[in-house]
């Protein structure tokens, strides 16, 4: 299968897309991503915050309020995606009910968050999370959601290595699940190997 | 194909038919020796010595993660016969992944100083299984096996000693949710029906 990304034309740094690139390919070569597709190139900043939400985090509180900050985003890609009037069918239907779960992550994380004495970060707006505007027909916006859908795994799983709180990681876990079905949902949408990995993850 | 599934049903011919497939079970594998590497530069173990109460606690809870998949790589097997077409091939490829994690989870308990959990007989398997008659009653099956696996990995976050046993354990666990969600996809139930998956317990 061929795994070229093709990225489209668009006002975004330079630097960021090679950062996306590289991540992805480290993806690829760890078996996490298959298949090409074509993505706007403004849609990196927002991969690549969903990808790094984790990343920088030190303490528990760190890891969970960027945990939130990724659901934030993922709610807002679901509802642009679902207001682009380009979904059809039962795709219409997955991208309502995955946005669904992911404010239930996100609502769930926050009270975790709270009960840490931490603070919930202020959602982004529709104009932060870019990446849709431009898209031009159902498959453009799958195939995002799969990018967006395989960097949450990632960040989940590096998470699990560096949380401290057992409990936190089996709510981790059980996010991390979700997230992974939605991928196998979207991947048959676009006529992909639907679980292509038997361990799904972006690092080794 | 229910040729193909006798010679899987066959340990040697399954190490054989594995070594074939080559990179992904190699690639699994690679996943819990570069985990159990860095848990022997924390000095956990000691040079062919039984382990720290930490690494004999994590290759029983490996080892109990071990039994688990080798049920589903019988379950797979044993229900192959009575599919066909696209489903038939989705539990090929569910097959293969469970024992990729069996050889990954076998390599790890290694790593550690312990002795991995055999498979059982065939015969004490199908013992063990309710009476599968159809597709149906295959899929339903390997829904609740996935569900059990997907709990225990769950529980293993709590009982595993090392970040990187636990992402595993984490990339190992969404491999088994990812097969409930293709499993009840075939069933024509709702494919992702909860937002926290959490499986559920052996009775």
């Amino acid at each position: 299968m061929n795994d070229r990304l093709i990225i489209r034309d668009g006002d975004v740094d330079t630097a960021l897309v090679a950062e996306y690139e590289a991540t992805r390919r480290d993806a690829v070569k760890k078996g996490i991503a298959l298949g090409g597709g074509v993505l706007a190139a403004a849609a990196i900043p927002t991969l690549l915050l969903v990808r790094n939400a984790m990343a920088q985090a030190g303490s528990d509180e760190d890891i969970v309020t960027g945990a939130v900050g990724l659901e934030q985003t993922a709610v807002v890609a679901y509802a642009t995606a679902a207001k682009s009037g380009l979904l059809k069918g039962p795709v219409e239907q997955a991208a309502a009910l995955f946005g669904k779960q992911e404010q239930e992550h996100a609502d769930g994380l926050i009270t975790a968050l709270e009960d840490l004495g931490g603070k919930a970060p202020s959602p982004p707006t529709p104009e932060q999370v870019k990446g849709l505007s431009q898209v031009k027909d159902q498959n453009e916006i799958l195939e995002f959601a799969v990018e967006l859908e395989t960097m949450a795994v990632a960040a989940y799983y590096e998470a699990h290595q560096r949380l401290q709180d057992a409990k936190l990681r089996q709510t981790g876990s059980s996010i991390m699940y979700n997230e992974g079905q939605h991928l196998v949902v979207l991947r048959q949408a676009l006529n992909q190997n639907p679980v292509p990995n038997a361990f799904e993850t972006g690092e080794s | 194909m229910s040729h193909r599934y006798l010679q899987l049903r066959d340990p040697r011919s399954r190490r054989d038919f594995f070594r074939l497939a080559g990179i992904t079970t190699v690639g699994g594998s690679a996943v819990f020796l570069a985990a159990c590497g860095d848990d022997d530069d924390k000095g956990s173990g000691g040079a062919g010595g039984s382990g720290s109460g930490a690494s004999k606690g994590d290759i029983a809870t490996l080892n109990a993660a071990l039994d688990l998949e080798n049920t589903a790589v019988a379950a797979y097997a044993a229900g192959a016969p009575l599919l066909k077409g696209a489903v038939l091939e989705l539990a090929e490829q569910f097959l293969e992944q469970e024992q990729e994690h069996v050889d990954g989870l076998t390599q790890a308990v290694k790593d550690l100083g312990g002795t991995p959990s055999k498979a059982k007989s065939e015969q004490q398997y199908a013992d063990g299984f309710p009476k599968l008659q159809n597709e149906q009653d295959v899929l339903r099956f390997a829904v609740d096996l996935e569900e059990t696996a997907v709990a225990a990995y769950i529980d293993a976050q709590a009982k595993l000693s090392t970040g990187e046993l636990r992402g595993t354990a984490a990339a190992i666990g969404t491999n088994e949710a990812e097969h409930i969600t293709a499993l009840l996809g075939a069933l024509g139930r709702p494919p992702v029906p909860d937002a926290f998956v959490t499986g559920k317990a052996s009775p």
